[in-house]
């Protein structure tokens, strides 16, 4: 009775496995052929905007590497007084990779001014700004103005071109000879952004 | 007496065996004789090769995809043409995709069309049977997908990043049609 059963199972593990066979020889007995193409791989761009200080000539990324806003310094020219103002200015030049267009616009914000060690002379200080084309503009004081709500907006900055903001520091007729000596921070924030992806700048 | 039925009976037999050698060739049945031409057989083909790829930018120009950075608002086609041999008068395959790697970049700032197959009739799905057209052993089905970089991107998302398409791969199977085992 035991042999019989070992038979029974043996001849079922045979069938089944001669069914297997069959049905594997059958998925592969028909013509296949198979090709390989490599697209390629999409590679986004540096979105790199380079300042450099009119002044000094000192030059950094917008961004730095870690990801946060750089600072510039833009030491400048000349001492404060009443009716000779002190001017500054930085070049941002458009440096990205991209294959493509990628205009960008820049824009420079409301200043802001502050004391150092408890003085008293940013009540008396103001800043105006202006675009120019050419470093040498920003000692001209022809064309300065009071940045506005919105800002001071550059005009597009292409791939690989650049704009220049000139800065302007004036000290109030009216300020006390209490603030000789006495120094601000001034902070001018540039926002560069795409723009022209789907209309104008 | 005795020899001359002896000469007679020997000329009898001898007779009568040049007889029988003389209708030797009546022995013979009709008989015919034909050739015949059976013909070649003939295997029929299947193949699939691939011409290079194409990448374009959303005005149609050719860019080269090896050097070319993409910034939100940029929308890239690429195409290949796959030259599709059937020949088999019982021929009937169908060709798939294989290998398509998942996107890398933020999913929000992409719409990436999944790689699609097309010929002159429309999607070529793996469901979609080809066999042999008429006058040609080929046929040609179009692999294509869009990369679009949106435009909505905020900030610094996704600046110098990749996506490796990798190897995709194009499989054509023969399929089994009535009258096949």
């Amino acid at each position: 009775m035991r042999i019989k059963r070992s038979l029974q199972a043996a001849a079922l593990v045979a069938a089944a496995v001669l069914l297997g066979l069959l049905t594997v020889q059958g998925s592969y007995a028909l013509w296949n052929a198979t090709v390989v193409a490599t697209p390629g791989t999409v590679s986004s761009a540096s979105f790199d905007m380079a300042m450099t200080a009119v002044n000094s000539g000192q030059t950094t990324n917008m961004t730095l590497a870690n990801g946060t806003a750089a600072t510039l310094t833009l030491s400048p020219a000349g001492t404060l007084g009443p009716g000779t103002p002190v001017y500054g200015g930085v070049q941002v030049t458009n440096n990205t990779n991209a294959g493509g267009q990628f205009n960008t616009v820049i824009t420079a914000g409301q200043p802001s001014i502050t004391n150092v060690s408890g003085g008293t002379l940013a009540s008396y200080i103001s800043v105006t700004a202006k675009r120019a084309t050419s470093t040498t503009e920003c000692s001209n004081s022809v064309g300065y103005l009071a940045i506005g709500a919105g800002g001071l907006e550059s005009p597009t900055v292409a791939k690989n071109g650049s704009t220049i903001f000139c800065f302007q520091a004036s000290l109030s007729s009216a300020a006390p000879s209490s603030v000789k000596g006495q120094a601000v921070n001034i902070t001018l924030p540039l926002t560069a952004r795409q723009c022209g992806v789907s209309g104008g700048c | 007496m005795k020899n001359s039925t002896l000469i007679k009976g020997t000329a009898a037999i001898a007779v009568g065996a040049a007889l029988l050698l003389g209708g030797g060739g009546s022995l013979a049945n009709w008989n015919a004789a034909a050739s015949a031409t059976p013909g070649n057989i003939v295997a029929g083909d299947l193949n699939v090769a691939t011409a290079a790829g194409v990448w374009t930018d959303r005005t149609g120009a050719t860019i080269d995809i090896a050097t070319y950075r993409v910034v939100p608002g940029d929308m890239l086609t690429y195409t290949q043409a796959l030259t599709v041999t059937l020949v088999g008068d019982k021929m009937a395959a169908s060709v798939v995709l294989a290998n398509v790697p998942a996107n890398t970049f933020t999913a929000d700032n992409l719409v990436i069309s999944p790689m699609k197959l097309t010929n002159t009739a429309g999607d070529v799905t793996a469901n979609t049977v080809l066999k042999p057209v008429s006058g040609s052993a080929t046929q040609t089905v179009t692999a294509s997908t869009v990369f679009e970089f949106k435009s909505t991107t905020t900030g610094r998302s996704d600046v110098a990043k990749n996506y490796d398409l990798g190897n995709v791969g194009y499989t054509l199977t023969q399929l089994t049609q009535t009258g096949l085992s």
